[in-house]
């Protein structure tokens, strides 16, 4: 009966994970140390237990909630009409959406997700487009990394409480100071010293990959490549009608590669735009792990958004306050009749402490006087 | 509900603490099965609280590491004496002791400053609680060493050797997810993330905690202030705020709630300047 449990609980971890909640073979483990003990006849304290053991963050647990009757109408022994439904994800996402690896919960793009087929400029069935990307020559590369490591070096302006030995000024530092003692019998010839380090950066880039945006999505992916091999802490999200965060499928090596990989996994590339809501995904979801006060957020868009400007204001409220400093690249910026009048725009604005054109090279070089100001 | 579930849930009630069911099952776990316990949740749910009465159901001592950026090693676990090594070797210059003697003398327990993590894992008498508040603000430098320390229970120091611990501390971690906890330490420990308590255990929790509260004026409190979580605010009020609040409200005597009375108080329940002006325009409303 014992052996049993397990091997439910394994069918049931591998559920999760297909998921894209992340359980580990430890985890499982965990979970069945946890089941011998509790009271495998409640049902709310088996749940508690295996949320506890299996390590399940909250933005989790709806999908271990689903996940969770068929566990339980297995390891009761009881045949329910769910057991036929296959545990494995496969099936679970529907032919159109393929749940994107390395996301955790549910995919935010899920069919029926919300009624966003009805206005104009939205793409109904939110089928994945596959957008052809052309390589960026190599000399724009270089160059554009250049500079974004003088970028990145100047965002990294404030120095950490953590200390660090130095040579120059700084506390001293006893117990350096002693070891070092020891190679002049004892004598103190000069006292060592510790002074906060300077820390790169933390990045969060947020990038608008919708329909208006087209022309320059390319570009700014190169971008947010560049300040990823700088800064390899740096999130990166992007947003059209919907967040996908598309950390894990950056390699900043090879641009190339990582291009390709976005073009095919975020769903809706080059559709429509919800600013706001996509916004307010990211607080709700994300902004609890990846903004702090160290961090410099990042939005790369035209602020040309279809959704109520009201959700936008609260969710830049919220970044604003977290976020060490919210720097706004506007690729049409770039244009001088330009004027920011867009309604998300004019929304966002009063959060922003930098807004500054992104539409070449020459425009980010301008970004660097602004950010090192 | 197993009893031993239900055994512990009923003793941190009468140590001051309503737990949930999930709060009381997760401790329990934590304690059978000897792992560390991840505590998560906003501000002012009781993460902190949960190691304090743990340590009370116990008892036994509670050593709380408090961390901040910037925590090191000589803060979190050891350090020598310096002063009273110099010390030491002045006076014993004229002993005319051999280097050897010596340095075995300086550099013992003695002269060794137990920091939190080292005082836990050799206090003398039984497991105490170990208490790391607020994880995420120490850097991640120094999460790995915690976990090193939390899958080992040995610290190494250089000049004397390493530490094994006498027995394993009860530890209990908290985090207010200003970042995110790294894998590896979250995979060590179990898992727990506290809501905003139910109504009726709010009502509960302050009956309990400010006893002069009628039970009538804390269905009230409890009631305006899941009202205000089910609104946007910057900081929603947590049971930390609710207490507070409570506490005032009894201070000045008050036997209902009305609108002047939420209006001169709302300081203790709201702490932003933007949630203070929306929420006071309402109650004007």
């Amino acid at each position: 009966m014992k052996g049993d449990l397990v091997a439910r609980l394994t069918v049931f971890a591998r559920a999760l994970r297909g998921r894209g909640v992340r359980v580990t073979l430890a985890d499982v483990a965990d979970g069945a140390g946890a089941l011998v003990l509790v009271d495998l006849f409640d049902r709310e304290e088996v749940r508690f237990a295996l949320r506890t053991a299996l390590k399940i963050r909250p933005a989790d647990w709806d999908t271990f909630d689903l996940l969770f009757s068929d566990f339980l109408s297995l390891a009761a022994g009881v045949p329910s009409p769910q057991e036929r439904r296959p545990s494995a994800p496969a099936g679970a996402a529907g032919p159109a959406v393929p749940i994107p690896l390395g996301q955790t919960g549910p995919a935010p793009a899920g069919a029926g997700h919300s009624p966003m087929g009805d206005q104009p400029g939205y793409s109904r069935d939110m089928l994945l487009r596959r957008k052809p990307f052309d390589q960026c020559t190599a000399a724009d590369l270089a160059a554009m990394e250049r500079l974004l490591a003088r970028l990145s070096l100047r965002l990294a302006t404030r120095p950490s409480r953590r200390l660090v030995p130095t040579r120059g000024r700084g506390f001293l530092d006893l117990r350096r100071s002693f070891r070092r003692a020891v190679a002049t019998r004892g004598d103190f010839v000069a006292f060592a010293r510790r002074a906060p380090a300077i820390e790169i950066p933390r990045l969060v880039v947020l990038c608008d990959t919708s329909g208006s945006m087209d022309g320059h999505s390319r570009f700014l992916l190169t971008f947010i490549l560049s300040l990823k091999r700088v800064a390899r802490r740096t999130e990166a999200f992007v947003f059209n009608t919907a967040l996908t965060r598309i950390t894990p499928w950056l390699a900043p090596g090879k641009p190339g590669l990582s291009l390709e990989r976005l073009s095919v996994r975020v769903p809706d590339w080059s559709g429509g735009t919800r600013i706001g809501e996509s916004l307010a995904e990211f607080v709700a979801r994300h902004q609890h792990h990846v903004l702090d006060r160290r961090t410099v957020v990042v939005i790369l868009s035209d602020g040309l958004d279809r959704g109520d400007p009201a959700v936008l204001v609260d969710a830049m409220r919220v970044i604003r306050a977290r976020a060490r400093r919210v720097i706004w690249l506007n690729p049409l910026l770039g244009d001088p009749r330009y004027q920011p009048l867009a309604r998300g725009m004019q929304a966002a604005l009063p959060f922003v402490d930098h807004l500054a054109p992104a539409h070449n090279l020459e425009s980010l070089e301008r970004l660097l006087a602004l950010v090192a100001a | 509900m197993n009893d031993a579930v239900r055994a512990l849930q009923e003793a941190m009630e009468q140590h001051d603490y309503i737990a949930e069911a999930s709060i009381a099952t997760a401790l329990y776990l934590s304690r059978e099965m000897r792992k560390p316990l991840l505590v998560e949740g906003d501000a002012g749910v009781g993460k902190t609280e949960i190691a304090k009465v743990l340590a009370r159901l116990l008892d036994t001592e509670l050593i709380r590491l408090q961390c901040y950026q910037g925590l090191d090693v000589n803060t979190a676990v050891y350090e020598w004496n310096y002063q009273r090594q110099i010390l030491h070797l002045n006076i014993a210059e004229q002993s005319g002791k051999t280097g050897s003697d010596l340095e075995a003398e300086i550099f013992s327990r003695e002269y060794l400053l137990e920091r939190p993590l080292l005082r836990a894992i050799t206090r003398p008498d039984g497991p105490p609680v170990l208490l790391v508040d607020e994880i995420d603000r120490a850097d991640d430098g120094f999460e790995a060493f915690l976990l090193e320390l939390l899958s080992d229970f040995q610290v190494t120091i250089p000049e004397l050797g390493t530490i094994h611990a006498t027995h394993r501390p009860y530890v209990v971690l908290t985090s207010n997810r200003s970042r995110e906890i790294g894998d590896a330490l979250r995979r060590r420990c179990l898992y727990l993330f506290i809501e905003h308590p139910s109504l009726d255990k709010e009502i509960r929790i302050i009956r309990k905690r400010v006893p002069g509260v009628s039970e009538r004026l804390a269905g009230e409190i409890a009631a305006y202030v899941h009202g205000l979580r089910g609104r946007k605010l910057v900081k929603a009020p947590g049971v930390a705020e609710t207490l507070d609040w409570a506490q005032a409200l009894e201070r000045l005597h008050t036997e209902q709630l009305s609108a002047e009375t939420v209006e001169a108080t709302l300081g203790c329940l709201i702490k932003d300047q933007e949630d203070l002006s929306a929420v006071l325009g309402s109650v004007e409303r």
